[in-house]
Parts: structure tokens; C-alpha cells; sequence
């Protein structure tokens, strides 16, 4: 039994981690006022351009930086239309979903069913012979240890710079933050931005270290349940780590029971997590504090001046 | 560098901005295809002739553009009163599960109309969720309608893998055929079928009520603006979960065509997106109810060309939706330029 958890545990973090890269990419995103309801879209072209690369290249980590370029990249394009054009974001973020779906489809294709060099796991001297969490937390791969030291940056960065000051005043009241000589659009573009790279690593985390392997639509709604995840964290990093290690739990769950003889039907398994985010939703809006900590600009298109 | 207001927008320019913007597309998806290695232009071809090439081709534009009219409805409806309906996609699985369920269960000479009602009931049910949600606690819609496809194409998967798979199918993840009587007439010996009539007859009746009645009246000002909608005395909580009701609706009929007039079986896979199709074709349409023809037609063509393009180089499908996306974006970038203007 404590063996099952153990693996079920380790497994969790490794699942949750393409989660809590997207989660923490969309959450600095939307600190700034910048909704980016494209994450699904971003996530499956890292999946791809990650697995593309590090196929080329044979370096995984290539891989995993292409796969941020490629966020990053359409994080752009929602940048130009949501913060030059100052257009409809929710238009643009939903076109960019389908736009990443294409793409990494059509692009893709000739990767179906390759091998690739993938991310291994390390196990930490000294910490990885603890008894039971050695195991849980201390045999991960590079990228699940970076993410917690990323998680921690995003809270410093926030609370205790004075950029952080600048996203924050960007989010809440961008003309207050104009007036105080804050660049509103330069920030926001630096949130999409790096966001954008953040959501890309974890879509190349899918295909380079969990699943290892390419398939078209393989990031299966994951883009959508971080958007939830940034809502349930409340637009608090740290808390994006438990959602994150949870909804990873939850994906990993239907391979766990089935393994270990439960005879629930996969499919009825597999559709836990998504009922699972509505209802996560719903406990956080019900709770209500949380809803009062969205941005208050979040979504709104900033006009400098009359237009 | 500041932005400003044109004094006179250009109409010749406005309204020629879908068609400008569908050229554009087609050369940036060109540039794309010939970047995988295929031909562009022979490519292009190639969609043109299979599609208005023959018989065959032109009964596949009506039957493809068929779901596409009433996805785009489904979006289109709810859109008008302000919301996002992106679960078109799992309302047409549920409406499908329901008409199979049906079909297989329950032959009858009133099969078809039963699988009519049922699709629209279990559609409008599968939209109903994020509708009181969003009504009662704003629960985002985008977010929990898109999570809801998902929750009903797995159900369906369950469905043909399990309790509903056919008995003579060789372990194919099918139902058995449906009986004659739970089947759409054809015409033509095409797949042209009775659906295909019958959801243009749903755009007419949609643009009759949005049209001629007060609820239509309503939901145009709900969406318009909330609140001069709250001072007229408009429950902006009902039109929000009534207009997703009636997509749900039409999304569910959507399915129930799909399986009995195209299928003849539940499987899973039935639709490749023509749920997500609903949204840029209700862009497109920029809500207009009657547009939605024609745009539910430019993206019929896609899928006709697309799927011919998928034969012949095995593209895969996939391409569709880069151009989906393309178009919209064009369209919202080129109105920018149409009304705005960049000063020094």
C-alpha cells in the first residue's frame, strides 16, 4: 500500500508538472491584465516543437527550449492583437487555440510514432535515500526541481521587486499605473512574453519527459484545466504548486487503479479530471474571497488617453 | 507613435475585409503546405475540383456544411446575448449518444422525430450545466463548456467500447446499424440527406426569432449592454441560461443528423471539430443569423478539401483549423486598420 502511494505520489509531481509550468505562465500573464485564454494552443505547439527539436538535435533540452520559443512566440501574436490592437483578447486567445492545434497537426504529423531524447530523471545525492519522500520528491528530473525554484522567483519577483509593483499596477489599474510613469503596455508584453515561454516548457515537458512521445492533441485540455488552476490558486504561485501536484494526481490516477487490478472502465476514469476542474471552479467562486483576487484590469483592453 | 479614430471609415474596404481576409489566408496556409513539401497551388486545386468538380463533391459541400450551420448557430445564439458557447462540440456528442440509444433500442416509424426531440433535450441538458453555473455563480462558460466536451466524447468512447458496442462489428468500437426506420432518407444516391433541409429550416426559424419577437428583442440588448438590459427589466439569468438552452439544442440536433443521416451507427470520433468550427463561423458571421450560411458553407468547403487534401498528401485534417483561426485574425487585425489609424 505505502509502495502504491509512493509511486502514485512521484508520478503526481511528474504529471503536475506540465501543469504548474502553464499554470505559473498564464498567472504572471494575467497579474499584468492580460487574459491569454490561448494556453491549450501554446502548450500543444511547445508539446510538438519540443519533441521536433530534440529529434533534430538529439539535445532534449534544446527541446524543451524550443517548446518555450514556440509559447513565446504565440504569446506574441495575442500581444499584438491584445496589446497594439487592444482588440477583443478573448477572440484572439481562442483563435490562437485552434491556430496551435493546426499547426503542431500539420507540422507534427511526420513526428508521429519517432523516438526522440528524452529528459531523465535525477536522483539527488544523499536526499534520494530518505525513506518514502526521497523517492517522492528527490528522484524527479531537472525541470520538476527548476519549476518550485521558478514558482518561488514568480512570488519574489511580484512581492518584493519593484517590477513586480509595475505587473500588479498594470493588472489593477493600469491608468493609475500610467499616471505613476509605469510602461503598461511594455509590461504587459513582458508578462505575455515570458508567460508565453513558461506555457510553451510545460507543453515540451509533455512530450520530453511525461508522456515521451508525440501525438496530435496530446495536450487533451490540459491548457484549459490551468486556466482553472490559476483561479483556483487564487493568483498566488504557491498555491499554483498544489493545484498543479493535484490535477497531475488526478491524471495519473486511471493508470495507477488500473494497474493495480480496479476495473473501472478508462474512459469513465479519464473524464475525473475535467469534472473535477468545474468543481474546483465552483468551490472557489462559491468561497468567493477568491474571485476578489483577479486582477481588477484583467481582460480589459488599456487605452492610453481618448482614442 | 499614437493611435487615432478615421474621421470616415472606408466601406468598400469593410466590406470587402472577410474576402480580403480569406485571401490572405489561403496564401499563408499556401506558404505552410508548401513548407510540408506539398504543392500549394495543386493543392488548392485539388480542394476546388473534388468540391465543384462533380455530383459527388457538391452533395459533400451540402452535407459537410450541414453540422458546421448548426454549430455555428449554437455559438452564434448564445453569443448574441454576450456569452461563450465553446461546448458545441460535447452538446453534439450527447445529442448523438441519445438519437443511437434510441435508434437501437426503440424502432419505430417514430424513430426520427423521437431522436429529434431527445438530441435537442440532451444538448440543451449538456448546455444547461455551465448555464446556471455561469447564471448562479459566473462560473466562467468558456472554461466549463470546453471541459464538458471532453466529459461527453469520453462518454461516448465508454459508450462504443462498452455497454453499446454491436454485436456484429468484429470488435470495432461500434454500435450496430441502425434499423431503416432510425435512418435519415437520402437523395440523389449522395449522402445528401433529410438533416441537410432541415437545419437550413433552423437558421429560417432562429432568424424569425431573433427577428420578430420580444425574447429576441431581449437577448440583442442583454448582450449589447447588461445594463440598460437591468433597467428595461431584462433577466439577464434567463436569457443567459434560455440562449444556451437553444444551442445546446440545435447542437444536439447537430449530433443526432450526424449519426442518423450520415453513420447509421454510434462511434466514436463522429465529428472532427465541427463543434470548435461553430466559433470562428459564428466570427465570422459576426452574429448575423443568415450569414451563418455562408460561412457554415466557406467552412463546409475546408472540410470537403481539407479531407480531399487528407486523401491525397494525408494531411492531416488538423490544416482546417489553421485556416479557421487565420481568417478571424485577419478579420479582427483588418478592422483595426479600417477604423483606426497610426500617427506619428
Amino acid at each position: 500500500m505505502i509502495e502504491f502511494i509512493v509511486s502514485l505520489l512521484q508520478a503526481s509531481i511528474r504529471a503536475g508538472t506540465p501543469l504548474l509550468y502553464a499554470t505559473l505562465g498564464e498567472m504572471i500573464t494575467e497579474k499584468s491584465g492580460i487574459l491569454n485564454l490561448g494556453v491549450e494552443g501554446l502548450m500543444i505547439m511547445g508539446a510538438m516543437s519540443g519533441f521536433a527539436l530534440s529529434f533534430i538535435t538529439g539535445n532534449p533540452w534544446i527541446g524543451i527550449l524550443a517548446g518555450g520559443f514556440a509559447g513565446l512566440i504565440l504569446a506574441f501574436i495575442h500581444g499584438f492583437f491584445s496589446i497594439t490592437l487592444k482588440v477583443d483578447q478573448t477572440v484572439s486567445g481562442l483563435m490562437l487555440v485552434l491556430l496551435g492545434l493546426g499547426l503542431s497537426g500539420l507540422i507534427g504529423k511526420s513526428y508521429i510514432g519517432m523516438v526522440a531524447n528524452y529528459i531523465d530523471p535525477i536522483a539527488i545525492p544523499l536526499l534520494s535515500s530518505l525513506p518514502i519522500l526521497g523517492k517522492i520528491l528527490f528522484t524527479q528530473d531537472l525541470l520538476v526541481y527548476s519549476s518550485l525554484l521558478i514558482t518561488v522567483f514568480i512570488w519574489f519577483i511580484l512581492h518584493k521587486t519593484s517590477f513586480g509593483l509595475s505587473i500588479i499596477a498594470a493588472g489593477e489599474n493600469p491608468e493609475a499605473a500610467d499616471t505613476a510613469g509605469i510602461n503598461v503596455d511594455l509590461v504587459r508584453y513582458i508578462c505575455l512574453l515570458v508567460g508565453g515561454f513558461l506555457i510553451g516548457v510545460g507543453g515540451a515537458y509533455l512530450s520530453l519527459a511525461y508522456a515521451k512521445l508525440w501525438t496530435e492533441g496530446m495536450t487533451a485540455g490540459r491548457g484549459w484545466i490551468c486556466l482553472a488552476l490559476v483561479i483556483f490558486s487564487g493568483w498566488i504561485p504557491q498555491r499554483a504548486v498544489i493545484g498543479a501536484y493535484l490535477f497531475g494526481g488526478l491524471d495519473v490516477l486511471s493508470f495507477k487503479l488500473q494497474a493495480i487490478g480496479f476495473t473501472i472502465p478508462y474512459q469513465l476514469l479519464k473524464m475525473i479530471p475535467y469534472i473535477a476542474t468545474i468543481l474546483v471552479l465552483l468551490l472557489s467562486l462559491i468561497k468567493d474571497k477568491h474571485r476578489l483576487k483577479a486582477p481588477s484590469a484583467l481582460g480589459k483592453p488599456y487605452f492610453r488617453g481618448e482614442r | 507613435m499614437r493611435i487615432e479614430r478615421r474621421e470616415e471609415i472606408s466601406k468598400i474596404v469593410l466590406y470587402s475585409l472577410p474576402f480580403l481576409s480569406i485571401l490572405a489566408s489561403l496564401i499563408f496556409v499556401g506558404i505552410l503546405l508548401w513548407f510540408v513539401g506539398v504543392n500549394p497551388i495543386e493543392a488548392y486545386y485539388i480542394m476546388l475540383i473534388r468540391t465543384f468538380g462533380s455530383k459527388l463533391g457538391l452533395s459533400e459541400l451540402f452535407v459537410k456544411s450541414t453540422p458546421l450551420i448548426l454549430t455555428g448557430l449554437a455559438v452564434a445564439i448564445p453569443m448574441r446575448a454576450g456569452l461563450w458557447n465553446i461546448g458545441a462540440e460535447g452538446q453534439l456528442y450527447m445529442g448523438a449518444f441519445i438519437a443511437s440509444f434510441v435508434a437501437l433500442n426503440f424502432a419505430s416509424p417514430f424513430a426520427i422525430p423521437i431522436m429529434f426531440v431527445l438530441a435537442a433535450i440532451f444538448g440543451a441538458a449538456w448546455a444547461f450545466i455551465p448555464a446556471i453555473l455561469k447564471a448562479k455563480f459566473e462560473l466562467n462558460e468558456i472554461i466549463s463548456t470546453l471541459l464538458l466536451n471532453y466529459v461527453a466524447i469520453y462518454w461516448v468512447e465508454y459508450l462504443v467500447y462498452g455497454p453499446m458496442r454491436g454485436k456484429n462489428v468484429y470488435n470495432f468500437p461500434y454500435s450496430d446499424l441502425f434499423p431503416e426506420c432510425a435512418t435519415l432518407p437520402r437523395f440523389f444516391d449522395t449522402r445528401l440527406h433529410l438533416g441537410v433541409i432541415i437545419a437550413f429550416l433552423i437558421v429560417f426559424i432562429m432568424y424569425l426569432t431573433f427577428r420578430k419577437t420580444s425574447f429576441g428583442f431581449s437577448v440583442n440588448v442583454v448582450g449589447a449592454n447588461p445594463r440598460a438590459a437591468e433597467y428595461a427589466g431584462i433577466d439577464r439569468k434567463k436569457i443567459i441560461v434560455y440562449t444556451m438552452l437553444i444551442g445546446g439544442a440545435i447542437a444536439g440536433i447537430a449530433g443526432m443528423e450526424e449519426i442518423s443521416g450520415i453513420h447509421h451507427r454510434l462511434r466514436a470520433a463522429i465529428s472532427p471539430g465541427y463543434g470548435y468550427a461553430g466559433i470562428p463561423i459564428s466570427l465570422l458571421a459576426k452574429g448575423n443569423i443568415l450569414a451563418i450560411i455562408l460561412s457554415a458553407m466557406l467552412f463546409g468547403f475546408l472540410y470537403v478539401g481539407g479531407s480531399a487534401l487528407q486523401t491525397t498528401y494525408s494531411i492531416p485534417i488538423a490544416v482546417v483549423y489553421i485556416f479557421q483561426s487565420l481568417v478571424v485574425l485577419f478579420i479582427i487585425g483588418g478592422e483595426f486598420f479600417v477604423r483606426y489609424r497610426v500617427v506619428r
